[in-house]
């Protein structure tokens, strides 16, 4: 303050030190108020011709001259045809090739088909006999891994683009020192389902004996191999009979959801949910303590924890021993297992359901099976493995179609002596081989800081991940459509893997690069490295077993074309070793929470969670999308003090997790479950960050099983984080919505006793006349319909899925889908009835009715949605002008409206880039913003049988149109096909007893059907 | 009364003005509208091939080069190789075919002009209506007639629409023919 003042004694303001000191320039400066020359008088004539305003007009006059003169508005392009066209591509026909897909360890056959070289869809191989021509929702939308705009596209060393060559020249030289030094190579691999790769590694291990490998898989079925190894002797356990069981115990067994084997055990186990024929139901009872797809389809639901599970089996064995002396147990087992009583669950569960329980495993001995899930320990499983064998159930095992492992998971004994390796810098070179135990293995084994003391860490992945962040070599593999490959994960099943396109960017075959490097010369690769490989290995092993008529090349060929081999493979005959479970025993009571981690539905364990259309499935129970949570019951969630959305800490030991609460019906009391796979932090834009880390809760000194912990502390943490789900949480307490679905007969149910007294049941006495406001119309000729058997829906959303491949739909992220702005065409509804502690869980898969008389056709005000004369309620997108008045008047709520252009709007365009757009249908128009759309019945897979009839001159039938959701479904439980030819089986369930449709007294008449399902209680009502 | 300024630009000025304007648009729109359909187009094509040569005069059917025709939805412009089926030997020294080799030894494809089209979101099928005997001159024209073949009639939808509502005028060489679909989803999905 005081400087200031000082100078304005003197001055006030100066700009510059001449300023300041009075200078005379500047005083002159200062007295003309323009500088020299400004004044003067202004002379056009002296400015140059070309004036502004003539300037502006010539730009104006030229720009429209160009507009018009220089555009051709005729002109439409060009047609460029092949040059040599590729004798089995017809621009314009799909082809179709066999594959094994190896999104997880199944292994299933798939047919992936393919427009103009680029694979737009895949289904099951018909031909594979394990999967039969079906799959799940994760290999449905395994095309969008390959189009995925952040897959890696060039090797990288240190972060920076090299070529393949030098990294060959660097990670061969690598591999050489760190077997000149001693040092160990380390290769981490996942689950191994194809012999080949197993041979490669083998090979490598040859030529680099400082090689070990290590494999692993976050969600692995080790606890049930284990068990069976002590129990049977054998690590390969076999597949079930599930079509012959009567009675099915699940034990935390999500068999028929995502554990191993569930597309065929869906097949299988609907099988005896057949209504048409017979009725010659199978009881499905589920003791959980989650609510998982399983148990939401079980005939009883018994609520028993996993930390329980082991008590429960016990008591069972106990029960049997004492009603029936002539078991094959010994006295001291029989005095060991005396303490475990049944008594201690019957207030939980129920008396009454444990005597139906008792009973019917004991009337159908060797015709019933209990099945222990695979996130239990294995003196669960051996205790179940016990109980088997004493209920003569063994009969269902199929030792003959085992769960192959050709490379043994790794144990945590050798997990963490690699861990200490690394840490002492006894290993010189790791790779991870599609692999990400970064991410995947428990934190507590330190393996991403002993990373850092390796020398040469290389990651052979499709897309950055974790593990690969952390190391300096990231070399990008071909995506499962561009590979080949072979898969050995069942007994007597080989199947092939071919590509389909040739690699998009610079990636390369991870074997081949293993092949490379075996070779030690960067030169000896080329595209054709592991074809040959694989061809001379096939040659070897499969071809020499079949004894083939056939010479080695037609052999090979016509395996490719098949995608699967199938030969007899003796099943060795084992034993069940009583001496293994003499002492089964597991640590006793607990206190506090018990946590369950468990398999998530859709995004597997690392290789689908920035997959779009996987993250944006709806849980099969909750429908809660983009997020995992903990899912704890009502009563727990109100003695926390918590409803849903609000934030808890999960606390294991000294690991914490906080993350939002979601209260399911059905779920055990003091107990918490969550689901695994969600939480990446190094991951393309989908997936990061999506949910919730639960592999920080994992711990390696756990008491009986990875997946399962006690004593575990739950709190409120405060705070809330929105759950975007895309079916409200009816409540079941709330008797304005409480079940609705049952008095507005939108779900129909009856039990099986019901149904043999009584076949009737449904439709009696209803013979009211409706009423109809919109002129009758008879259809001749053919007529579309569909039926869908709600006693074989298992929710799976492999429909949802293969729809959303088919007609385009795309992906519209979390804030549109909290919106109600999910553009699936297919919507599994889910209801439930009963009491928030035994819920009866319904499905209803929801789609566009095709009603006769459609409601929504009638308020269009631009007749964009009509009717054809084969019965299908048509919606022309370029007529529609979006008034949104038919989604308002549809009574079923199946259509979906672009709100925004979705592929531009979901995250910054992501999806909306020119190889992205690869993985669109040809044959369906990709909506934009502005236009509503739904189900078409696959209209254009109906217009190909057209055409394909007309061509061959026959008449078009139903059976010739098989819609995309019906094709997927891997339990059949979706018929389509002409309702006016009374042979067809559509036509059969419409007429079915049993058959109704949904909200009927509105007299829409809809075209699509559904089986009311059945229970098979002890009782002729739902209870 | 007196006959005002205003009057004249009322009554005979404004309506005239009007009335030409009018007229010029309706006159403009209908001789123009071939001329917008695409009718009487015919671009200059990277090769001059004459389908009145081969069509025509060799009468060379069009499905040995459209192969697609009576398939699938395509009848597809032939790839470089089906055309040097002749062309390795015959007339290997004009200067067209000489283009034509170049083109097939260095394996580019040919950029041929498109002439005809409807637009993306109609899903046309050239099987469907091969298969049901219309001839391929009742849309294109007489190509074997055309030394540079043109667009003869308008691909639009009311084209369309004439043709399946009324097939026995416009194909009375058919003496089987049922009316066209005419529901939406017949061309649009």
């Amino acid at each position: 303050m005081s400087d200031f003042s000082k100078s304005s004694d003197k001055k006030e303001l100066w700009k510059s030190l001449n300023d300041y000191n009075n200078d005379s320039e500047v005083l002159k400066f200062k007295h003309d108020e323009f500088l020299e020359g400004v004044t003067e008088d202004f002379d056009p004539s002296k400015l140059s011709g070309l004036s502004r305003r003539k300037f502006l007009a010539l730009l104006s006059a030229s720009a429209a001259l160009t507009a018009t003169a220089c555009t051709d508005y005729r002109d439409k392009g060009e047609i460029v045809p092949y040059n040599k066209r590729p004798e089995e591509v017809f621009p314009g026909v799909a082809n179709y090739y066999a594959s094994t897909c190896n999104g997880c360890r199944e292994a299933c056959g798939i047919l992936i088909k393919t427009r103009e070289g680029r694979p737009i869809k895949v289904d099951g191989n018909p031909e594979h006999p394990i999967n039969k021509g079906k799959i799940c929702a994760k290999g449905q939308a395994s095309i969008l891994n390959l189009y995925d705009p952040e897959r890696l596209r060039e090797p990288m060393a240190a972060r920076k683009h090299v070529s393949w060559k030098s990294v060959d020249e660097d990670i061969i030289s690598a591999l050489n020192e760190a077997q000149k030094n001693g040092q160990e190579i380390a290769i981490v691999t996942g689950v191994v389902t194809s012999p080949t790769t197993k041979k490669v590694l083998d090979d490598f291990t040859k030529k680099y004996p400082n090689t070990k490998i290590y494999s692993y898989a976050l969600i692995n079925d080790q606890q049930r191999r284990s068990a069976w190894l002590e129990t049977y002797g054998t690590i390969e356990y076999p597949a079930v009979k599930w079509n012959e069981a009567n009675i099915i115990l699940a034990l935390d067994a999500d068999f028929l959801g995502n554990e191993t084997g569930f597309v065929e055990n869906m097949r299988k186990f609907t099988e005896r949910r057949e209504v048409v024929k017979k009725t010659d139901f199978n009881r499905l009872y589920v003791a959980e303590g989650r609510m998982s797809a399983t148990g939401a389809l079980a005939d009883y639901r018994l609520r028993v924890s996993p930390a329980m599970q082991f008590e429960f089996v016990m008591a069972l064995i106990n029960e049997f021993s004492k009603r029936d002396s002539a078991l094959p147990i010994d006295a001291d087992t029989k005095a060991k297992i005396r303490r475990y009583s049944l008594a201690k669950f019957y207030n939980q569960v129920g008396k009454e359901k444990l005597d139906y329980l008792l009973n019917d495993l004991n009337i159908n001995r060797g015709k019933s099976i209990v099945y222990a899930g695979d996130t239990l320990s294995k003196e669960v499983h051996a205790a179940v493995n016990l109980l088997n064998e004493l209920l003569g159930n063994a009969a269902l095992y199929d030792f003959a179609s085992s769960y192959k492992s050709l490379l043994n998971l790794s144990t945590h004994k050798e997990l963490s002596q690699l861990v200490d390796k690394m840490k002492n810098e006894k290993v010189g070179v790791l790779i991870h081989f599609d692999s990400n135990p970064v991410y995947t293995l428990p934190e507590d084994l330190g393996y991403a800081s002993a990373l850092k003391k390796v020398k040469t860490v290389v990651a052979l992945i499709e897309a950055e991940n974790e593990s690969s962040a952390l190391g300096n070599y990231t070399l990008p593999i071909n995506h499962l459509f561009e590979s080949w490959g072979d898969a050995y994960a069942r007994g007597g099943v080989y199947s092939l893997q071919q590509p389909v396109i040739s690699p998009i960017f610079n990636t390369r075959q991870k074997e081949a690069a293993l092949l490379t490097w075996i070779a030690g010369d960067a030169n000896a690769f080329n595209q054709e490295l592991y074809h040959n490989y694989l061809m001379n290995n096939f040659n070897a092993t499969i071809y020499t077993k079949k004894n083939s008529f056939a010479d080695a090349k037609s052999f090979w060929y016509s395996a490719l074309h098949d995608g699967v081999v199938t030969f007899d493979e003796k099943s060795q005959t084992t034993k069940f070793n009583f001496a293994a479970v003499t002492n089964l025993q597991t640590k006793g009571a607990t206190n506090g929470f018990v946590l369950h981690l468990h398999n998530n539905y859709y995004i597997g364990e690392e290789k689908f969670a920035n997959n779009g259309w996987l993250q944006e499935l709806p849980h099969p129970v909750s429908k809660v999308t983009w997020d995992n949570y903990a899912a704890i019951s009502q009563s727990t969630a109100k003695s926390l003090g918590v409803e849903n959305d609000d934030l808890i800490e999960v606390k294991v030991g000294n690991k914490k997790l906080t993350l939002p609460v979601l209260v399911q019906p059905g779920a055990a009391d003091n107990f918490v479950s969550i689901e695994l796979g969600y939480g990446r932090k190094v991951i393309g834009e989908v997936g990061k960050e999506v949910g919730f880390n639960a592999v920080l809760l994992m711990s390696m000194n756990y008491d009986s099983s990875p997946y399962v912990y006690s004593n575990v502390s739950v709190t409120k943490a405060g705070g809330k984080h929105k759950l975007a789900s895309t079916q409200e949480h009816h409540s079941l307490d709330d008797t304005f919505v409480k079940d609705i679905h049952r008095t507005r007969k939108i779900i129909q149910e009856g039990t099986v006793e019901r149904f043999i007294k009584e076949p009737d049941f449904l439709h009696k006495g209803e013979e009211e006349k409706l009423l109809g406001i919109t002129r009758e119309h008879t259809y001749t000729g053919l007529k579309w319909a569909m039926a869908i058997d709600l006693n074989k829906c298992t929710s799976c959303a492999a429909c949802v899925t293969a729809c959303n491949v088919e007609n385009n739909v795309p992906v519209v992220g979390k804030d549109q889908v909290a919106n109600g702005r999910e553009m699936q065409w297919v919507r599994l509804d889910r209801y439930y009835s009963g009491t928030p502690e035994e819920p009866i869980v319904s499905h209803q898969p929801m789609l566009c009715q095709h009603c006769d008389n459609a409601p929504c056709e009638n308020v269009c005000p631009v007749n964009a949605t009509n009717h054809s004369q084969d019965g299908l309620n048509q919606m022309v997108y370029n007529r529609c002008v979006g008034t949104r008045y038919c989604s308002n008047n549809c009574p079923y709520k199946v259509r979906r409206f672009n709100f925004f252009n979705f592929r531009d709007h979901f995250a910054d365009a992501y999806y909306e880039n020119n190889l992205t757009s690869l993985v669109n249908n040809p044959e369906v128009t990709v909506r934009s913003r502005g236009v509503m759309e739904k189900c078409t019945f696959c209209v254009q897979k109906i217009m190909e049988a057209r055409s394909n009839a007309i061509r061959d001159g026959k008449e078009l039938k139903g059976s010739d149109v098989v819609t995309a959701c019906q094709q997927a479904c891997p339990t059949t439980a979706i018929a389509f096909g002409d309702s006016n030819d009374p042979g067809s089986p559509v036509a059969k369930l419409r007429n079915h007893d049993l058959s109704y449709h949904v909200l009927e007294e509105l007299n829409v008449k809809p075209n699509v059907t559904y089986i009311a399902k059945l229970r098979n209680t002890h009782s002729e009502e739902i209870q | 009364m007196k006959r005002t300024v205003l009057d004249y630009a009322l009554k005979i000025r404004l309506p005239l003005t009007l009335f030409v304007i009018a007229a010029s648009f309706m006159l403009t729109f209908y001789i123009s509208r071939p001329e917008r359909d695409g009718v009487g187009y015919s671009p200059e094509q990277p090769i001059k091939f004459s389908h009145k040569l081969h069509a025509g005069q060799m009468a060379i059917d069009c499905q040995y080069c459209h192969i697609g025709v009576a398939k699938e939805r395509y009848a597809l412009i032939p790839s470089v190789n089906i055309c040097m089926n002749c062309h390795t030997v015959a007339r290997k020294d004009k200067p067209e075919i000489i283009k034509l080799t170049q083109y097939y030894e260095e394996g580019k494809p040919i950029p041929w002009k498109r002439i005809h089209k409807i637009p993306e979101y109609a899903y046309f099928n050239h099987s469907v209506h091969v298969n049901k005997q219309i001839d391929c001159a009742s849309c294109h024209g007489d190509i074997k007639e055309m030394e540079i073949v043109n667009q003869v009639k308008p691909f639009t939808m009311t084209a369309c629409l004439d043709c399946h509502r009324k097939p026995h005028e416009n194909l009375p060489y058919l003496e089987k023919v049922n009316v066209g679909p005419e529901n939406c989803a017949a061309c649009h999905r």
